[in-house]
């Protein structure tokens, strides 16, 4: 309006934008997809509360399938690098990654991570890479980081209304674990409400029940993983 | 505390905008969040007020926030219908749960208004 008569007020202009505020999040993560597919890796975000057993799902995990594939694991954490070190004793290679605060892993994150482990494989390759996220059910299910498969984890002592209070968690993920199956007789959990809430917020979603204490349910846990793997480039 | 993270994600988007648009300040930002996108929006808000303090185009930027309603869409019966929040929704006609989401999930920016 002002360009002429010079009382130094500049013109005015809507620039239209339309577009996902987590668009830059998205594109790293597209990056890491391709990098993932040209390696023939498939990628598994594992979602849950801290303490619902992601980590001892990965140790059962690596002991039943680490002869047969070569497996990484990148292990978001706030701070330590304790997970990382329990990855490794089972003979999978680990990077520990530490969000310093933040609740959630971000794509950018991840590519540092791959980044990582290529340089401690020495030219070989992953058949899967797990990403554990930070534990948290909310903040993770906002940020994809290139996986192939969305995993959400609830252990049975955390109750069976975790999907109904954390609907974005279990709507964009693929699979449901319900872990620590062994501990049912000492709560209430029903597996079923569980089940049917999860299907009523994702009516795809495939819920596996499984204990990695007693071993129950890791057959068809790892049945799944071989049969993810199958699928992807 | 994702909103933190959305907040500056957010602002380093107008801010890459603004520069592409050789912007002297940025007058308003419009978003567009969904009522089922899993934002508290007065969170947002306040991370989106710190977080602008680190760009000094963005010292009078007014953050407007158009909320968008959650609608659904039954699957058996066709009706379309708004509701409160995601947990457990149900279609009042019929009673399905069988349901496909039509809006609620956004998270934009819809545009921004500069001074050049
Ligand atoms: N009883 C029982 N305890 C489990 C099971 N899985 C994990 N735990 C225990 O739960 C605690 C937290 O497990 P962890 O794998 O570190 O959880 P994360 O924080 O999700 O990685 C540890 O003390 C585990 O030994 C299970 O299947 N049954
Ligand atoms: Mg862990
Ligand atoms: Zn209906």
């Amino acid at each position: 309006m002002c360009d002429t008569c010079g009382c130094g007020e500049g013109r005015r202009r809507t620039i239209e934008v339309n577009q996902d505020i987590l668009r830059a999040n998205r594109e790293i993560a597209l990056d890491n997809r391709r990098h993932l597919d040209s390696t023939g890796t498939i990628a598994i975000n594992l979602i849950g509360s801290p303490g619902s057993g992601k980590t001892t799902l990965l140790e059962r995990t690596i002991e039943r399938l680490g002869r047969r594939f070569r497996i990484g694991v990148l292990e978001g954490d706030i701070e330590t690098e304790i997970d990382a070190e329990r990855i490794r004793k089972k003979g999978a290679v680990a990077v520990q990654l530490t969000t310093g605060g933040a609740c959630h892993l971000e794509s950018s994150l991840i590519h540092r991570g791959l980044h990582e482990l290529e340089g401690r494989l020495d030219g070989r390759r992953l058949d899967i890479l797990f990403i554990e996220n930070v534990g948290n059910l909310v903040c993770p299910s906002f940020f994809e980081l290139g996986e192939h498969l969305r995993v959400v984890l609830v252990s049975v002592t955390e109750g069976a209304d975790k999907p109904l209070k954390y609907p974005k968690a279990f709507r964009t993920s693929s699979v449901f674990v319900i872990t620590k199956a062994d501990l049912i007789p000492y709560t209430d959990f029903d597996i079923k409400k569980a089940t049917e809430f999860a299907l009523s917020i994702n009516p795809s979603l495939e819920t596996i029940v499984t204990s990695s204490r007693t071993g129950d349910g890791i057959d068809e846990w790892v049945d799944l993983l071989i049969k993810a793997r199958k699928r992807t480039p | 505390m994702h909103e933190l993270s959305i907040a500056t994600g957010i602002v380093d988007e107008i801010v890459r905008i603004a520069e592409e648009n050789r912007a002297k300040r940025v007058l308003a930002a419009n978003l567009r969040i969904g009522r089922g996108a899993g934002i508290v929006i007065d969170s947002l808000r306040f991370a989106l007020e710190v977080v602008k303090t680190a760009h000094p185009v963005l010292t009078s930027t007014e953050m407007r926030i158009d909320e968008v309603p959650l609608i659904y869409r039954c699957n058996d019966c066709g009706r379309e219908f708004e509701a409160d929040d995601l947990y457990l929704p149900r279609c009042p006609m019929c009673g399905s749960y069988n349901l496909r989401l039509v809006s609620g999930e956004e998270m934009d920016i819809k545009d921004i208004e500069i001074e050049v």
